[in-house]
C-alpha cells in the first residue's frame, strides 16, 4: 500500500491522519513568517520543488502551504505563511517547539527533469516566491546540471518583499540573474518599479532552451504568458503553478477541481499549453489587447 | 471478491421469513434500512433499524441517499490531545454490518463512489466502511421524477450481495456474492420456480413502463455536447432561479465532496477533526486564502454541477455521476428539475442537426 504510507510510521489506512511535526524555528516578519519544521520521526519530507503540504494547527484546522525549501538542503523543511485566515493566523503566532500536523507532500511540482541542461526562468509575484524559492535553491544546489538561472520577482511594495536575505544573496550571486521590482515604491526605494512584465521585456532569453516557472496571483499569469510568447517561447515550456482550494490533497474533496483536473493531484504545476484548453483556468486566458 | 460461477443463484423468501431474517441479522450488529420518517409519515429514511417490523421494503425514494451508511453527513476523522508530540487517535467509521433495502439507482451510486474513492490515492475511510458491510438491494416502483432507465441503472445490481424482487409469495432473492449467500444462510427459503421468475420479470416490465421521464440523449453524447458548447444562456437562466442552497448536492447519492474542520473540546487541550459533506453550489466552495473565489458567479457554479456529473467524472470514471433518482429535483427549493434542464441542453445542442 505505497500511496500514503511511503515513510515509516505512517499507518497507510488512515488517509487523513497527519504526522506530527515540530516547529524548529520561526522567523516572523511584518507580513509573513517562515517556519522551519521537522517531522516527529526526523525523516525527510521527501518532496520535490513546487509541491505542497497540508498543515494542521490542531483545534484550528488544516490548510495547504507550498514548501519553500529545497529537498537538497536538510531533512527539515520550511513553509512561508501569510496570516490570511483562521489557521494561518494561528500558525503565524506559533512558537518554536510547538507541534503541527503534516500530510503530504502532494501534487506535481516543477519540471526539474525538463529543466535539466536548459535555462531556468522563475517568475514570481507576491507570495508566489515561496514555492519558487524551493526551485531556485534546488537549481543552485545542482548548478552544473542547469543553464542560466533567471529570477524575476515582483512585490507590491518594498515592505512586502519576502525572503530578503535570499533575494539579496541572489542579487549578489554570480550564478543567478536577479530582477527585483515593486509595484509601488516608497521614499527609501531605489530599485526598479513596475510589474514583472517590465523586466521580462528587457531580458535577453535564449527562448529555445528556456523553461519558465511562473507563480503569482491569477491576474499576473496571463500577462506573463503574453510577454513570454511575444519573446518567442514555446507554450509547452511555460509552467504555471495554480492556486486553488485544497482540502484533502488526494483528489477527493472536490474543492480544487478545474475542468476535468484535480489541481492537488494533476497540478498544481501545469503546462501553459494544457491550461489553454481549460475554460476554468482563468489564469491562462489571453489578455485583451 | 473472487468470481463464483454458481452466482447469481436464486430462491424465494416469504414475507414472514423476511421478518425472521431481519430479526436474525439485527441481533448480530448495527443494521441500516429504509423506514417511515417519524417526523413526516409517508416519507422514508435510511436509519438504524431497531425492530424488524420497522423495515419498509416497498418505499418511495428516501430524501437522503444511503451513501451515509459509509460516508456520514458529519463524522470524526481523528481525535487529538496536547502532548509532546501531540496524541492523534484515528477514529474508524461505524458502518452498519448490513445495509438493507437499497434501490438499483442507489446501488449504482454506491458503485460510482466506489470508483471515485478508490481512484489512487484512495480514500481508505470509504473502503474500510464498504469492506465491512453487506448490501441487500430491493427493486422499486418509480415516480415521475425518476429517469434511471435512460441512464442504464434501472436494473443495476452492482454492488449488492443480495437482491430482492417482490412477487406473489414474497420475494425472489438473487444471491450475487458469497457474503450474500452466507448472510442468507439460515433464512427459511424455498426453491425459485418458473412462475416466480415470470412474476419478477413482469414486475420489471411494469417498472420500466412506469419510468416515463427520459434523458433525450445517451450519457456519452451528453458529455460530448457539454464539452463542445458553452450553453451560457441556459446556465444563466438556471442560475436566475437557483438560490445556491446546496439541497441538490446534499440529497445526491453520487455527490462526494466534503470539507474538514476542527473543534476544540471544553478543556482546550483536546479536540477532533470533523469531516462533513460539502456543496459546490455554495459561494465559498472554491474560495482561496487570498480571497479569490473561483466560480464567484452563480451560473459558474450551476455549470460546474452539470459539468462534474455529466462530463468530468464521466470522462474519468466512464459513467455519469447521476443515477436518475430525482432526489435533487424533489428537494430543489426553486423547482429546478435536473432532467428538464439537461434535456434543454440536449435540445439546444441538437437543434437544427436533424437528430434530436
Amino acid at each position: 500500500m505505497p500511496e500514503t504510507g511511503k515513510r515509516a510510521g505512517v499507518p497507510a489506512d488512515w488517509t487523513y491522519l497527519p504526522e506530527p511535526a515540530r516547529i524548529v524555528s520561526i522567523r516572523r516578519e511584518a507580513v509573513d513568517a517562515v517556519i522551519e519544521l521537522e517531522l516527529a520521526d526526523r525523516s525527510a519530507l521527501g518532496h520535490k520543488p513546487g509541491q505542497f503540504v497540508q498543515v494542521s494547527m490542531f483545534g484550528f484546522g488544516e490548510i495547504p502551504i507550498s514548501i519553500c525549501s529545497s529537498p537538497t538542503r536538510t531533512g527539515r523543511f520550511k513553509l512561508c505563511v501569510r496570516p490570511a485566515g483562521h489557521v494561518s493566523n494561528a500558525l503565524y503566532r506559533a512558537s518554536e517547539g510547538d507541534w503541527v500536523g503534516i500530510r503530504g507532500p502532494f501534487g506535481r511540482g516543477f519540471p526539474i527533469r525538463t529543466m535539466r541542461n536548459r535555462d531556468v526562468l522563475a517568475v514570481a509575484g507576491g507570495i508566489g516566491l515561496a514555492p519558487l524559492r524551493s526551485l531556485i535553491q534546488y537549481v543552485r544546489d545542482n548548478r552544473e546540471a542547469y543553464g542560466r538561472l533567471v529570477v524575476v520577482y515582483g512585490a507590491r511594495n518594498p515592505s512586502l518583499i519576502l525572503f530578503r536575505t535570499d533575494v539579496e544573496a541572489w542579487t549578489r550571486g554570480e550564478d543567478v540573474e536577479m530582477f527585483l521590482t515593486v509595484d509601488e515604491a516608497d521614499e527609501s526605494w531605489t530599485g526598479r518599479t513596475g510589474v514583472v512584465t517590465g523586466p521580462l521585456k528587457e531580458i535577453d532569453l535564449s527562448t529555445r532552451s528556456t523553461v519558465a516557472a511562473v507563480v503569482g496571483p491569477p491576474v499576473m499569469f496571463r500577462f506573463v504568458a503574453a510577454e513570454l510568447l511575444a519573446k518567442g517561447m514555446n507554450r509547452r515550456r511555460i509552467f504555471f503553478s495554480l492556486e486553488r482550494r485544497f482540502e484533502c490533497g488526494i483528489g477527493k474533496c472536490g474543492h480544487c477541481q478545474l475542468n476535468g483536473m484535480y489541481v492537488c493531484q494533476d497540478g498544481p504545476v501545469f503546462r501553459y499549453s494544457d491550461l489553454e484548453g481549460f475554460s476554468e483556468a482563468v489564469e491562462a486566458r489571453a489578455p485583451e489587447r | 471478491m473472487m468470481r463464483d460461477r454458481s452466482l447469481p443463484s436464486y430462491c424465494v423468501i416469504s414475507p414472514g421469513s423476511v421478518l425472521d431474517f431481519t430479526a436474525g441479522i439485527l441481533g448480530k450488529g448495527p443494521v441500516m434500512g429504509p423506514m417511515v420518517r417519524p417526523d413526516q409519515p409517508g416519507f422514508h429514511v435510511f436509519d438504524r433499524l431497531r425492530r424488524p417490523e420497522d423495515l419498509v421494503l416497498e418505499y418511495t425514494t428516501t430524501t437522503m441517499p444511503p451513501k451515509k451508511a459509509f460516508f456520514p453527513p458529519t463524522e470524526t476523522v481523528f481525535r487529538f490531545s496536547a502532548g509532546d508530540p501531540p496524541n492523534l487517535t484515528p477514529v474508524r467509521g461505524d458502518p452498519p454490518w448490513v445495509l438493507l433495502g437499497v434501490h438499483p439507482c442507489d446501488l449504482s451510486a454506491i458503485d460510482a463512489l466506489d470508483r471515485a474513492y478508490s481512484f489512487p490515492p484512495p480514500d481508505r475511510r470509504w473502503r474500510h466502511n464498504r469492506d465491512r458491510s453487506i448490501i441487500v438491494g430491493v427493486d422499486c416502483m418509480p415516480d415521475e421524477y425518476c429517469f434511471c432507465d435512460s441512464l442504464g441503472v434501472s436494473q443495476a445490481r452492482r454492488p449488492c450481495d443480495l437482491f430482492l424482487t417482490e412477487i406473489e409469495r414474497g420475494y425472489l432473492v438473487e444471491t450475487h456474492t458469497r457474503a450474500g449467500g452466507e448472510l442468507l444462510g439460515e433464512a427459511r427459503t424455498s426453491n425459485a420456480l418458473g412462475q416466480d421468475f415470470l412474476e419478477a420479470e413482469h414486475r420489471r416490465r411494469q417498472k420500466a413502463l412506469g419510468i416515463q421521464a427520459r434523458l433525450s440523449a445517451d450519457p456519452g453524447r451528453l458529455a460530448d455536447f457539454l464539452e463542445a458548447e458553452p450553453f451560457q444562456e441556459i446556465w444563466e437562466d438556471i442560475a436566475a432561479r437557483c438560490y445556491s442552497c446546496g439541497s441538490c448536492n446534499t440529497t445526491c447519492p453520487a455527490c462526494f465532496c466534503f470539507t474538514m474542520d476542527d473543534v476544540f473540546h471544553w478543556d482546550l487541550q483536546s479536540g477532533e477533526r470533523r469531516r462533513a459533506w460539502d456543496s459546490c453550489q455554495l459561494l465559498d466552495f472554491a474560495a482561496v486564502a487570498g480571497g479569490h473565489r473561483f466560480r464567484e458567479d452563480r451560473w459558474q457554479r450551476v455549470r460546474h454541477r452539470w459539468h462534474r456529473k455529466f462530463l468530468h467524472l464521466y470522462r474519468r470514471f466512464g459513467r455519469p455521476f447521476c443515477t436518475g433518482c430525482g432526489r435533487c429535483s424533489r428537494a430543489c427549493t426553486a423547482d429546478i428539475n435536473i432532467l428538464d434542464e439537461t434535456n434543454r441542453i440536449i435540445a439546444a445542442a441538437t437543434k437544427g442537426r436533424g437528430h434530436a
